[in-house]
């Protein structure tokens, strides 16, 4: 046995939700772990998202306890804004390549928002899904893990650039901060790399291009305190309060044009957005289109108790079109398949449930040399663990779990 | 399309028919994987003219009411746009179905499928194409409005006679012998070639 050799620390791979829990699970249990993450802070899609379901509690709260275990535990190694760009080795003995692009900050910022006062060009705020716009430097959102600022490289070499340096009153700013690697020895490596939403582009006949169709990650953004409109549901086109909304469920989603599979959380997010709305605007009227509901175990009792509010109705047809209508209204086109009505009904907003494509789709991960299924989800299998998402499509509990079980596959791995 | 009769169900949801469907009918085996979700039947730009519409037509082939699929115009109404095929989740091929069925529903005799309008152009469009390897515009027409009768052919004839000159009048329509392709004796060659294979195909 060469077990003197082997690495006890475990790489993992995305820093949302699942990456976090297999992180802190085993860390806690005594590992070291080193936390990869692409974007600016830890999080993921669940620090996107307004309310949980069922029971609409806030992501930020759990999101919280999670950044205290991280910050607590002296075994966990977080690197955001990096990349994995190769990964060497086996079982018990990984060379992983991390790549990481510059935040132009350095971990002294106190986030006390003098270089964002400083900014003056604005950037596409992919927080909210680019449905806004922030100062080139900003903070990713209120519950930023890492709490620092990020400065776009747009700005460096600029006189803008300069006056957001100057503004620091510590230091903090490096406009000539280059891309890096480096390599870890690492004994288990975990994919926990997640989702996007399916682009909803795609969905030709949905009319996404209408400014009054959007997709339910999107509705989340809406509906959060710190989103484009600051937590009101507005139609995009004029700011005004949507009196009659439609959902459609799954928008791409088992669908052999596009995502084949049932993504399993639309329906109840819809719930959940049907939720919001009739929360926000007591006059309004929610229609949800869904081919057939499907509220996995418990969940149930959710679905039951937004289908007592008569002002959410329920229509058995997967609409067939979007029509551009009058008053930047939305025209729903398909056939009620419960009454052979064929209608054409027009909306004040439209929301699209898409539905959830993993990461690994389109090539996105070089450095992922094992089995994908058929969908792109990474099969766990051999060598390979994947947690949440990664391995397929689950909802925030059950990526807890995934991750948990991903956690103690990574501990015996290194210990094999 | 097997020249076997297809079995009629006894009762409902009586899967033979359906079956039948799934194993013969052009399309069948993906029409098995039909989710009822109305993507066909709502993006079908005459949708409101089908009495039953692909959906429901599908539901009730697995509900065993062959009579009330075989004699239904939804078969008869599809006009080829392939809208819901390109649409359809599961990639059923819609239109392919609703002709084979509508040929189903005519070599059984059906008489609402015999007697349909969309019957009897398709009978007079086929006379033309296999006797002389071209549509002639003028004697489709006139076998197609002959079907219903003497008196209501040279009615019809009559009614569109204004439309007829104009057309020749713009070259839209020419007077004269049919056209015909170079060796319409090579093409009834061909076509009875093709009608041995699929009776011998269905004798297997």
């Amino acid at each position: 046995m060469e077990s003197t050799t082997r690495s006890r620390t475990i790489l993992v791979v995305g820093g949302g939700i699942s990456g976090i829990t297999t992180a802190v699970e085993a860390a806690e249990a005594g590992h070291d772990v080193v936390l990869v993450e692409k974007s600016p802070t830890l999080g993921g899609r669940v620090a996107q998202l307004n309310r949980y379901f069922p029971k609409l509690c806030h992501p930020t709260c759990g999101l919280e306890i999670n950044f205290q275990r991280i910050k607590k535990s002296r075994r966990i190694k977080v690197f955001t804004m990096a990349t994995v760009a190769a990964v060497k080795g086996g079982a018990g003995g990984y060379t992983v390549t991390v790549k990481t692009s510059p935040r132009h900050v350095k971990p002294n910022c106190t986030a006390c928002g003098d270089c964002g006062r400083a900014a003056t060009s604005e950037i596409a705020n992919p927080f909210n899904y680019n449905m806004d716009k922030v100062k080139a430097a900003y903070l990713p959102h209120t519950m930023a893990f890492p709490m620092r600022y990020v400065i776009d490289g747009s700005v460096a070499g600029t006189p803008e650039g300069e006056a957001i340096k100057a503004a620091c009153k510590i230091g903090a700013v490096d406009l000539d901060e280059k891309e890096e690697t480096f390599d870890v020895e690492v004994g288990a490596v975990v994919w926990a790399t997640g989702w996007r939403p399916y682009p909803a582009e795609k969905l030709t006949a949905y009319r996404y291009d209408l400014p009054n169709v959007i997709t339910n990650v999107e509705m989340e953004r809406l509906a959060s305190p710190d989103g484009p409109t600051k937590g009101k549901i507005l139609r995009p086109s004029d700011g005004q309060a949507p009196k009659k909304i439609a959902l459609i469920q799954c928008a791409g989603s088992r669908d052999l044009n596009h995502l084949a599979y049932c993504s399993r959380i639309c329906c109840l997010a819809s719930m959940k957005h049907a939720a919001y709305v009739r929360e926000q605007l007591a006059d309004a009227v929610v229609d949800v289109y869904y081919i057939d509901l499907r509220a996995h175990d418990k969940l149930e009792s959710f679905l039951l108790r937004v289908k007592d509010d008569p002002q959410v109705r329920f229509v058995k047809s997967k609409p067939a079109r979007i029509d551009p209508g009058a008053g930047d209204n939305p025209i729903l086109c398909g056939e009620n398949t419960l009454t052979r009505e064929v209608y054409a009904e027009p909306y004040d907003l439209v929301v699209l449930a898409t539905g959830m494509q993993p990461s690994t789709a389109e090539g996105d991960m070089p450095a992922f040399d094992g089995d994908l299924d058929d969908y792109g989800f990474i099969f766990p299998e051999g060598e390979t663990i994947s947690a949440g998402v990664a391995a397929g499509p689950l909802d925030v509990s059950m990526s807890v779990q995934s991750a948990t079980a991903a956690a103690l596959k990574a501990i015996r791995a290194t210990m094999a | 399309m097997s020249q076997a009769a297809s079995p009629t169900p006894k009762q409902k949801y009586d899967l033979n028919f359906a079956r039948w469907v799934y194993e013969n009918v052009d399309g069948g085996d993906r029409m098995a994987l039909c989710m009822q979700c109305g993507t066909c039947s709502g993006s079908c730009p005459i949708g409101t003219q089908m009495d039953y519409g692909p959906r429901k037509l599908f539901m009730m082939i697995r509900a065993g009411l062959k009579e009330k699929v075989l004699t239904s115009n939804t078969l008869w109404n599809c006009v080829s746009c392939y809208n819901c095929v390109v649409r359809c989740p599961r990639k059923v091929p819609v239109t392919y179905i609703l002709h084979d069925l509508a040929t189903l529903a005519v070599r059984e005799g059906y008489a609402e499928a015999t007697h349909s309008d969309n019957a009897l152009f398709a009978k007079a469009f086929w006379w033309s194409a296999t006797k002389y390897g071209r549509t002639d515009e003028r004697l489709v027409t006139a076998k197609y409005y002959f079907a219903f009768g003497m008196s209501e052919g040279y009615k019809r004839g009559m009614a569109n006679m204004k439309i007829a000159l104009g057309m020749v009048r713009t070259k839209r329509m020419h007077i004269g012998m049919p056209h015909k392709v170079k060796e319409t004796s090579e093409l009834h060659k061909i076509l009875a070639k093709a009608a041995e294979i699929e009776a011998r195909n269905n004798n297997k």
